[in-house]
Parts: structure tokens; C-alpha cells; sequence
């Protein structure tokens, strides 16, 4: 089991630069507008791979209605196309 | 006119959305792909707001870059990206893989409801809905 944990308000520099590479949860994100990937400060409660962030991040349901997931890292585009139909 | 920006530096053009679950509401990145006639999203970010395959309402196959794989086709009750939310969207639900960084695609399903301009080289959408769609 782990316990818990929330960061200190961060801006996503701050986040890239302690989680780099990672998948992070974010909670109390201060949006700059309804478009764009901006924002001021998050709180980072849960970080690792896809599905380690997730888990974490479902011990605080309850108290945060409005999350974010995203990666840290360079966006990895694959040589063939991502979906074939 | 709304304008959405992006990283032009990205290998892919990737925008943010939000989509709204029994559970509440979540922020994740797309890939913007006109190439993509369906919008997907990834499983395990669905079931964390409340959805999971007993919402789907058909089951898809289809070849993606990490192979066969299985799907399926589902309703969410608001999606929101490029500044535009619209309700009771249909979106189609399978994996791809974790390295990508993105969780899935905006395809035509949502594009198609606007006219767009990408201006590549200044990391810019602009994006104006079409009034039939309204």
C-alpha cells in the first residue's frame, strides 16, 4: 500500500523537471483558458507509469471532481500510423 | 474564432481535452488526426471516470500500431477540445501504447463539426464551428 501524497503547487517546468519521463495526476489546475495546455501551478498526486498514477490517483476521488493525467516526457510518434482501419 | 496552440516541436500536433463520467471530470492529451474518422480514447482512462466496457454499445477490432486489438464504441455524456464541448459524444474506446504520451485521437467524428486551420510553423488551430453543425 502507499500512502497518499500531494505536491506543493507546481508549474508544469517544475513538474517536468521532478517527474521527467512520467505519467503525473493533477489536481487544483490553474487553467489559463478552455483551449489551451496552460497552466499556472497543479498538484502533482500521483506520478510513475500510466496505470502507477492512475491507482494513486483514486485515493483522492473523493475530494477532487476535476483531474488531469498527463505525460511528462516528448511526445513518441510511431514510425507506421497509429491506427490502421 | 477560437484559437487552440500547440508545441510545433511536438513529433505529433497534440491539443488538449476534458471529458466529463459518472465520476467526475478528467483532462488528458490527443493527438489531433484528421486521418482518424473515430475520436479514441484509451481504456484505463475512461474507467477512471465512471466509464467501462458495460457502457459500450458495439465491439470493434481494429489494427493499431501495437497490433490487433479489441474495442469498442461508446457515449460519453460531455467531451470537450479546441475550446468546443459537445454532449452525449460518441467516442471509440481501445488501447494504444503507454510510450506514445498521448491517451488517444481527435478524429473527424469531432473535427468534421468545424471548419480549421492549422498553422504549423506558429503551433496554432483556428477553429470556427459550422453553422449546419450547430
Amino acid at each position: 500500500m502507499f500512502e497518499p501524497t500531494i505536491s506543493e503547487p507546481m508549474t508544469w517546468i517544475q513538474i517536468c523537471e521532478r517527474y521527467p519521463d512520467e505519467w503525473v495526476a493533477l489536481v487544483e489546475i490553474d487553467w489559463v483558458n478552455d483551449r489551451d495546455f496552460d497552466f499556472g501551478t497543479a498538484r502533482v498526486i500521483g506520478h510513475g507509469t500510466r496505470r502507477e498514477q492512475y491507482e494513486q490517483a483514486r485515493a483522492w476521488r473523493s475530494r477532487y471532481e476535476s483531474m488531469g493525467h498527463y505525460f511528462t516526457g516528448k511526445v513518441q510518434a510511431p514510425l507506421t500510423p497509429l491506427i490502421f482501419l | 474564432m477560437k484559437v487552440t496552440r500547440f508545441d510545433p516541436g511536438d513529433s505529433l500536433i497534440i491539443v488538449h481535452a476534458t471529458i466529463w463520467g459518472p465520476l467526475g471530470h478528467k483532462g488528458l492529451r490527443l493527438a489531433f488526426d484528421t486521418a482518424a474518422t473515430q475520436t479514441h480514447v484509451v481504456p484505463e482512462f475512461l474507467d477512471e471516470i465512471g466509464y467501462g466496457p458495460q457502457h459500450g454499445d458495439r465491439i470493434t477490432s481494429i489494427t493499431s500500431a501495437i497490433g490487433e486489438e479489441p474495442g469498442y464504441m461508446m457515449t460519453v455524456s460531455k467531451f470537450s477540445a479546441l475550446g468546443f464541448t459537445e454532449t452525449d459524444f460518441r467516442i471509440h474506446v481501445h488501447d494504444l501504447p503507454e510510450t506514445l504520451g498521448i491517451q488517444g485521437l481527435l478524429g473527424l467524428t469531432f473535427l468534421r463539426r468545424f471548419n480549421y486551420e492549422i498553422r504549423s510553423t506558429e503551433g496554432r488551430i483556428l477553429v470556427e464551428r459550422v453553422s449546419s453543425a450547430q
